[in-house]
């Protein structure tokens, strides 16, 4: 990615004249990851000058926890980049080899700093004896450095509910065995690549192995190894390398706090395939065979690769729809379906009013949407029009598309759960549902039509996941916008609260987890603490369902009422009256909260459409 | 001074005056951390590694904290691109 050398003359004009949004903007399109320190030390001096009063950037705490070496300098270019990844990083930088100190005692300034994240800095030098080259004697090593950490991830999660990332090991480029070294279980190697494995395999919630390991490769393992300044002042990699690391671990707070892209929106000429399929005809068109056929035919696998993990499809493109959908239908090497595509737009509208009919329809916001389009024009017209939409600069040689794509890191992610990789399916289901809808004469008939059926069940590891991201990224129904990560609902449930995760399923598919309830006991009554519902299951019965499954709960616990709290935000106005809705009486109301109450002996149950599965 | 050292002279200037966000600096061989508030053990690093990019060298490890003044860093720079 080349940068303008006039960015920062271009930012302080920007700044000069008031306009912040713009300059922040600019600063973040064109700052690359990969330049070196100096130039990253302009960005952080261009960004000073900017005003980000009104870059509603989200808060969020950071304790960074080096080990054995010195993060002075990589602090501020993680705060660089996660400012424009649009976070408001509040850092608490421990001191040099203090992890022990820091995490096991819980007064200590790093659990006073109340962090939403803690980052275990380590580095293979953290892994490996420090006087000498391991010997054969040393084979238990990467497990003996595996239960220093461990102790350390129980440590935190026993004093706080932060959530954790901890470094694998870097290995380094110089080996004593040279190409052998793989081969003897005991050298520099093996010992990191065990220890990498071993925290693969006991990375459990609340926590993601950062893959340090993976961007040295990628900076390149000579330039990252800078020992002169290992020698001088510990740092553990080259300066030069700074920007790269803090870039990705941007990308993985996004990923954490679901900021991530959630919809790729493809065009099709020159990007799906080679040529125009208007002009070259089904014949025509380069896919498959060739030099660009093989590259747009990799880039297909790479997009349908993304679909299968939980992206969302659209295409966008200026065609006649039949004609662009004809080599989905009939190019025998094309690799995506329409099946694929949950949203397929073809017309000569303008993009971005085409783009903003795709947000709206599949209900996701323009910001976690990302466009691909060969052509500069339409991409600047996009970025112009939506600067919330992110659009990555292709080059000309379609070779090169996928590269493009995946160094953006758009799709970063921290969880992956079943139910991601049947999201696209998810929102054509919904798309298909609003067509039935749009047809059907009454509401009744095209609820009954829909064949639901919702299974209620109690937390578990398998809903947990879900059930977070839920809570976390939910705002319209969601009655009191709690925030919990994973390790916090736990400790809920294990203190008494009580989760109940609800499904639901119909004649177009299964939408997967799309409600949670979080249940308090307070004495004779229980608490709706928590009661979040995916926007995708409105008013389709559900919120009858999810009734009549607490008062079910109530009564098995013998309690005498049900207490629902409502906090207002500008976000969740449509459930102010939930509770009047579902019989509930008003107890109390201020301006910040309305507290309800239904009392069990008097409640009823309500109908819906919705069959219970056991 | 010769035109080698006052290019260098020059160009360390600007890389002076960027990392301090001082347009007004002046240096002279002399200037030391003492003379520059802001010129801590965490700024010297970051002058290091500037200084090693724009002039396309490399310090020593044992260098690196031992460069005191500006004359310092004009002479070391001057060697390594005579």
């Amino acid at each position: 990615m080349s940068v303008p050398t006039d960015t920062g003359e271009t930012c302080k004009g920007l700044i000069a004249n008031g306009k912040h949004q713009e300059a922040l903007a600019l600063l973040r399109k064109s700052a690359d990851p990969a330049a070196d320190f100096p130039t990253q030390n302009g960005y952080l001096r261009t960004l000073k000058k900017i005003n980000l009063a009104n870059a509603n950037l989200q808060p969020l705490r950071i304790a960074l926890v080096p080990f054995y070496c010195s993060l002075d300098h990589f602090s501020e270019t993680l705060r660089l980049w996660a400012t424009l990844e649009g976070f408001e990083l509040t850092i608490f930088l421990a001191e040099f080899d203090t992890a022990e100190q820091m995490l096991f005692d819980p007064t200590s300034d790093l659990y006073a700093f109340k962090p939403d994240v803690i980052w275990l800095f380590n580095s293979w030098r953290d892994v490996l004896p420090r006087e000498k080259f391991p010997d054969c004697t040393n084979h238990a090593q990467a497990r003996v450095v595996y239960a220093r950490l461990k102790n350390l991830w129980e440590a935190i999660s026993t004093h706080c509910s932060a959530y954790i990332f901890q470094n694998n090991a870097d290995l380094p480029p110089d080996r004593v065995f040279g190409n052998h070294a793989p081969q003897i279980s005991w050298s520099r190697t093996s010992i990191l690549n065990q220890f990498n494995q071993i925290l693969t395999e006991n990375c459990g919630p609340g926590m993601t192995i950062f893959d340090l390991d993976y961007i040295s490769s990628l900076f390149g393992k000579r330039q990252w190894s800078n020992e002169p300044y290992w020698y001088h002042s510990k740092f553990p990699f080259s300066h030069d390398a700074f920007g790269m690391v803090s870039f990705h671990a941007a990308r993985l707070l996004c990923g954490l706090k679901g900021k991530s892209a959630k919809c790729l929106v493809l065009d099709l000429d020159n990007t799906l395939w080679g040529g125009v399929i208007g002009d070259d005809g089904m014949e025509g068109i380069r896919l498959g065979y060739g030099t660009d056929g093989e590259a747009h035919l990799d880039l297909q696998r790479y997009v349908l690769a993304l679909k299968q993990r939980g992206i969302i499809l659209a295409v966008c493109s200026k065609n006649e729809e039949s004609l662009a959908k004809q080599p989905f239908a009939e190019h025998p090497d094309m690799l995506l379906n329409l099946d694929d595509i949950a949203l397929f737009i073809a017309n000569w509208n303008n993009k971005a009013d085409n783009i903003r009919h795709i947000a709206k329809t599949l209900n996701i916001s323009l910001s976690s949407l990302v466009f691909l389009d060969d052509n500069p024009a339409e991409r600047a017209l996009v970025s112009r029009e939506l600067p919330m939409v992110t659009v990555p600069d292709l080059p000309e040689d379609p070779a090169l598309y996928v590269r493009a794509l995946d160094k953006g890191r758009y799709f970063e992610l921290t969880a992956y759960t079943d139910e991601d990789s049947c999201r696209n399916d998810m929102y054509k289901g919904n798309a298909c549902r609003a067509q039935l809808q749009a047809s059907s004469t009454d509401t009744e008939t095209f609820l009954k039509s829909l064949d639901m059926h919702s299974k209620a069940s109690y937390l578990d590891n398998f809903s947990l996941p879900r059930i977070a991201q839920l809570i976390n990224k939910g705002n319209q129904f969601h009655l009191t916008t709690t925030r919990y990560t994973e390790t916090e609902l736990l400790q809920k449930v294990e203190h008494g609260a009580i989760c109940r995760c609800y499904t639901l399923t119909d004649s177009f598919g299964d939408n997967g987890l799309i409600s949670g309830v979080i249940l308090q006991p307070n004495g004779d009554t229980l608490e709706i603490d928590t009661w979040v519902m995916s926007c995708r299951v409105l008013c389709r019965g559900m919120e009858q369902f999810i009734h009549n499954d607490l008062i079910e709960i109530a009564k098995q616990r013998s309690v005498s009422a049900l207490i629902g709290l409502y906090l207002p935000t500008p976000k969740n106005k449509m459930v102010a009256d939930l509770y009047p809705c579902l019989g509930y009486s008003i107890v109390e109301e201020t301006e910040i909260k309305r507290i309800f109450q239904l009392d069990i002996h008097q409640a009823k149950s309500l109908d819906n459409h919705i069959s219970p599965r056991p | 001074m010769d035109q080698h050292r006052q290019q260098i002279h020059n160009r360390i200037t600007v890389i002076f005056r960027d990392i301090f966000e001082d347009e007004t600096l002046e240096l002279y061989d002399g200037m030391t951390a003492a003379d520059i508030e802001e010129w801590d053990s965490l700024t010297h690093i970051t002058i290091v590694v500037t200084c090693e990019k724009e002039f396309g060298i490399k310090l020593n490890a044992a260098e690196i904290g031992k460069l005191k003044t500006v004359g310092e860093f004009i002479n070391t720079v001057a060697e390594r691109t005579a």
